[in-house]
């Protein structure tokens, strides 16, 4: 059974990485890191000696100054934990005789390219799980599929997992080009950089590595529910182009029609207003009601109803083509 | 493959019904293949050839009805009843972007038993073993014809079906395939089903034929009760035709009609033959040559669906 699975999956992977698609789109991923890391390389100035060499003192001014601010920003909440969340890492530093780095890091470079090229990732997956399941429609190639001794839900599973495999694949690839990137134009030195973090007033020092890829799951989650999208409306329609176009148009507009709608207080049960659950840990909710709890079981729901339709249509309806 | 062989027919068909909205595609088949045989489906375009095998295959669900295949019913036991069967359902589609052979390796995935030897002994019993590694956009129709049989028989099936298989081979390949059909239904006990436009080739390939009109079965035959029904026709080639038809006509009263300078062509019961001869010999008529006409598959098979054409 989960033999024939795997078979399944290599069957499935054999046309994902067999498509000449597939290599354009690794160019582009590690073609887009190269180019923002040159661009950033070219653009951050070089670090002075004097910021070598005093760093303790300037953070301590940089200490004293925060401290003088404070009292006058207890308004905003959210300046004033900023504020506070400097003042604790810079003494940590002092303390532990972390210094700063006074330029682009290449952790920092690993941490920038993060979000945007997540994006891309996602446009490319929702292209993966949509001819996956599209083309065998337009091909004629899911009547040879369709008749042999497995279950139509097998074969959807199947094409799933491995559109979200190529997913895992990808974030492999970007981690490992924007490291070597990094490394090329920040120096290979600064790897081992501390990593801070700031939680209910005191400070921690944890791995770099860890908090990529930390925010690299943050950021799936709406590229899993736009890639699950996508393969619904590929089921549903057995139409690619449609499908492509339809989950990326939502992907890109999602998230800005929710802030335009934020004053209603229905546009919390809508999918985009859930997706960014770093609104949680380093932000303001969308709207001041919405919890972590809640997001999540916003989520659940959509995920669900758009597996449940995908797999009705996909495993129930005729074949035609 | 199964236990059930020896007391199930390959596929049956019981009172097959399919309806799209309010059109009735199919209505009311019911029928057997065994195996063994060559069974061909027969009808004009648009008569739901393709539909009944895409219903024999579990690609569309029945409106009523059921199919079994080696007892096995496409509905209720899937993957016992699709595992017996190899089809390719109207053009053998597949994946362009690879080679013949990693599409084979492909659906070798999806069943068990089947391993490289049996790969490879397939690919030669289809002649593909020159182009078996270039892309498939590469191949010629044929060549893909000659796939999408490899492909269906990987596994070895019970049933092997195919819709008009020879669309797209050359002389040389109808000829294998019909050749290899035949050792298939005789040496493997395959029940093979196809369809095909090509009536002489019908004629040629299939045991027994199904003929579909309107979703409906007009009639289930041997080819050779099929084409002989209706009578047999004749050609004498005599000295004197017109006193020849004379003398027919005067003693048996049979009409024979001019088809040559010198021959007669008629159309009677078998039994009849010897009668004629006998009477024209006492006639003292010379007779030269007895000709049977086989009427081929196509005349009958316009016969029978009103004259309407085929293709
Ligand atoms: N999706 C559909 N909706 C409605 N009617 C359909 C649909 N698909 C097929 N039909 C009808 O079903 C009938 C049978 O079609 P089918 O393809 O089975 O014929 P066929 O015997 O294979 O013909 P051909 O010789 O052209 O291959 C046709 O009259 C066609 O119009
Ligand atoms: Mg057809």
């Amino acid at each position: 059974m989960l033999n024939k699975f795997a078979g399944l999956l290599q069957n499935e992977n054999m046309k994902i990485y067999r498509r000449g698609s597939f290599k354009v789109m690794i160019a582009i991923l590690i073609g887009l890191v190269l180019l923002v890391g040159m661009i950033l390389r070219f653009n951050t100035p070089q670090p002075s000696t004097t910021a070598t060499t005093h760093w303790k003192q300037q953070l301590q001014a940089q200490i004293n100054q925060d401290k003088k601010q404070l009292p006058s920003l207890k308004a905003d909440k959210q300046v004033y934990e900023t504020f506070k969340k400097n003042i604790a890492i810079n003494q940590y530093r002092i303390k532990h005789n972390l210094k700063p780095s006074s330029s682009e890091t290449l952790w920092q470079f690993v941490m920038a390219v993060a979000g945007n090229m997540i994006t891309i990732i996602g446009v490319f997956t929702v292209i993966v799980v949509a001819t996956s399941i599209a083309s065998e429609f337009d091909s004629g190639t899911i009547k040879l599929l369709l008749i042999r001794p497995i279950y139509r839900t097998e074969i959807l599973l199947s094409k799933y997992v491995s559109a979200l495999l190529f997913t895992v694949l990808s974030l492999i690839v970007l981690f490992v080009a924007s490291w070597i990137v990094g490394g090329i134009c920040f120096g290979f030195d600064s790897a081992s950089e501390a990593h801070l973090v700031y939680s209910n007033g005191v400070v921690h020092q944890t791995s770099w590595t860890l908090a990529v890829w930390q925010t690299y799951l943050l950021d799936c989650v709406s590229l899993v529910m736009t890639v699950t999208a996508a393969g619904l409306i590929a089921a549903v329609f057995r139409n690619g182009g449609l499908a492509i176009g339809l989950s990326i148009f939502m992907m890109m507009a999602g998230p800005i029609a929710v802030q335009l709608l934020s004053r209603f207080d229905w546009v919390k049960y809508i999918l985009f207003a859930n997706t960014d659950l770093t609104q949680y840990t380093n932000g303001v909710p969308l709207r001041s009601e919405m919890t972590l709890g809640f997001s999540i079981a916003v989520l659940a729901v959509y995920y669900s109803v758009f597996v449940l339709v995908g797999w009705v249509f996909f495993t129930r309806r005729d074949i035609k083509a | 493959m199964s236990n059930n062989t020896t007391t199930d027919p390959a596929v049956r068909l019981e009172h097959v019904t399919k309806k799209i909205g309010r059109k009735t595609i199919i209505d009311d088949l019911s029928f057997e293949i065994n195996r063994g045989e060559v069974f061909g489906f027969l009808g004009p375009n648009g008569a739901g050839k393709t539909t009944t095998i895409r219903m024999i295959v579990g690609l569309m669900r029945m409106t009523k009805g059921n199919i079994y295949i080696q007892g096995h019913s496409i509905r209720g036991a899937f993957k016992e009843a699709i595992r017996q069967v190899g089809a390719i359902v109207e053009n053998p589609e597949m994946y362009k972007f690879l080679t013949g052979y990693q599409n084979l390796v492909h659906y070798a995935r999806m069943v068990s038993g089947v391993d490289k030897e049996r790969i490879d002994e397939v690919v030669k019993r289809v002649h593909l073993e020159n182009s078996i590694h270039d892309k498939v956009k590469k191949y010629s129709l044929g060549m893909r014809q000659r796939l999408g049989v490899a492909q269906a028989l990987l596994h070895r099936p019970a049933v092997l079906i195919l819709d008009e298989p020879t669309n797209g081979l050359d002389p040389q390949g109808i000829h294998d395939l019909r050749h290899y059909l035949h050792q298939l239904s005789r040496e493997e006990h395959v029940a093979v089903v196809v369809s095909s436009h090509l009536l002489s080739e019908m004629q040629l390939m299939c045991d027994r034929i199904g003929i579909l009109q309107k979703g409906k079965l007009v009639g289930v035959e041997t080819v050779n009760t099929f084409v002989n029904e209706g009578g047999q026709t004749v050609r004498l080639t005599v000295d004197d035709c017109a006193f020849a038809a004379k003398v027919i006509k005067d003693k048996l009263s049979l009409e024979a009609v001019l088809a040559d300078d010198d021959t007669l062509e008629m159309t009677l019961e078998k039994e009849k033959i010897p009668v004629i001869i006998d009477t024209l010999v006492l006639s003292k008529v010379k007779i030269y040559a007895v000709v049977a006409v086989k009427k081929s598959l196509e005349q009958r098979f316009l016969e029978v669906t009103g004259g309407k054409s085929v293709e």
